[in-house]
């Protein structure tokens, strides 16, 4: 894919998100590509850890994919008690979204995709 | 908790479940160490093995977030739901064309309700153990009647009777207990029974007979007379 076209996609999800960002209810997102990432959070203080669960999520849930012979991975959903964790692979960039519980995740991921 | 009757429950729950929807193609049940309660035998050990071992790495990273209550994603050939019950996790991978309505109903409504349910009658049967354990059998005693003015409306026991009935291991026990019995359940042996004020015996001729003196008017209510036998029981 030729790069500016992957800066634009990049770049349109950036804006996707940000029209998102002051939902009541979203705390913040972390997006990657291979060679950069986009973290927005309420709380910086949690970038690290945040960043960490983002990128475990992804591994993990491959390998389960893996072991059970299933496809490529859509979209992959983790709730505590009070926050909710919806990831998924756009255009080849890994994008976590982090929320509070009570969002309805599936409008959050059909804005997105 | 005691595991057994959950685990049991599910188990059996999860093999019904899987018969009535067969979108669920593997399923298993496993505790927060790891042991494996239940299993479709469709799976085999090493497939759930790997898939304990990377939800355990999962739950080490989601520590800044709490403790995981359910774990899904969705894939083109199938979907895959974790999600805790109690201190279990239950797995199910399901085909790409299952009802989540449906899923989604077995997750909230179905297992927790199999797990109220196991929970009220683990409760009924700890409760029934235990009044088992402590409920002493009555004391058959037999009726003698109390007539005449001063009859009144309590029946009359003598003290070592009374103490025979309530008698625990602890002295001081039995001491507290006398002095807070003030009524006495009488059942007769054909069911019917009154609760009754319990006074002692006054009349020494009458002590120590294996005596219940009841007032005539209660004797009429329950169709006794003097010399029957009825069950006699403190009300503590």
């Amino acid at each position: 894919m030729p790069e500016n076209e992957s800066t634009t996609d990049f770049e349109d999800l950036q804006e996707k998100l940000l029209s998102l960002k002051d939902q009541e209810g979203l705390i913040g997102y972390i997006l990657r590509s291979s060679k950069s990432a986009s973290i927005d959070l309420k709380d910086p203080s949690k970038i690290i850890d945040y960043a960490i669960l983002s990128s475990a999520v992804f591994g993990e849930s491959q390998k389960i994919a893996s072991v059970l012979d299933l496809d490529e991975i859509d979209s992959i959903v983790i709730e505590s008690d009070e926050i909710k964790l919806l990831s998924m692979t756009i255009n080849g960039f890994n994008l976590s979204v982090f929320m509070e519980k009570v969002v309805d995740h599936n409008e959050i991921f059909n804005s997105l995709t | 908790m005691n595991r057994d009757p959950y685990a049991v429950a599910l188990s059996n729950a999860l093999t019904e479940i899987q018969t009535a929807y067969p979108d669920i193609n593997h399923s298993f049940i496993f505790t927060q160490d790891n042991t494996i309660i239940s299993q479709d035998p469709k799976i085999d050990q090493r497939t759930m093995n790997r898939i304990m071992e990377s939800f355990e790495e999962l739950k080490e990273k989601t520590k800044p977030i709490g403790d995981i209550q359910n774990f899904q994603f969705s894939t083109k050939t199938g979907d895959f739901t974790l999600f805790a019950v109690k201190d279990m996790y239950i797995v199910f991978e399901t085909s790409e064309n299952s009802d989540k309505n449906q899923i989604y109903a077995i997750r909230k409504v179905i297992l927790p309700t199999i797990l109220k349910v196991v929970d009220t009658i683990a409760a009924s049967e700890v409760v029934a153990e235990n009044h088992l354990q402590t409920e002493k059998p009555p004391k058959e005693l037999t009726v003698d009647l109390l007539s005449g003015f001063f009859a009144g409306d309590a029946v009359q026991i003598d003290l070592e009777t009374l103490l025979e009935i309530i008698k625990t291991d602890d002295q001081n026990e039995d001491d507290d207990i006398l002095e807070n019995i003030d009524h006495v359940r009488i059942e007769t042996f054909r069911g019917d029974s009154t609760l009754c004020k319990v006074k002692e015996i006054s009349d020494p001729n009458f002590k120590g007979k294996n005596l219940v003196r009841i007032p005539e008017k209660i004797c009429r209510t329950l169709e006794i007379q003097k010399g029957d036998l009825v069950k006699v029981k403190p009300l503590l």
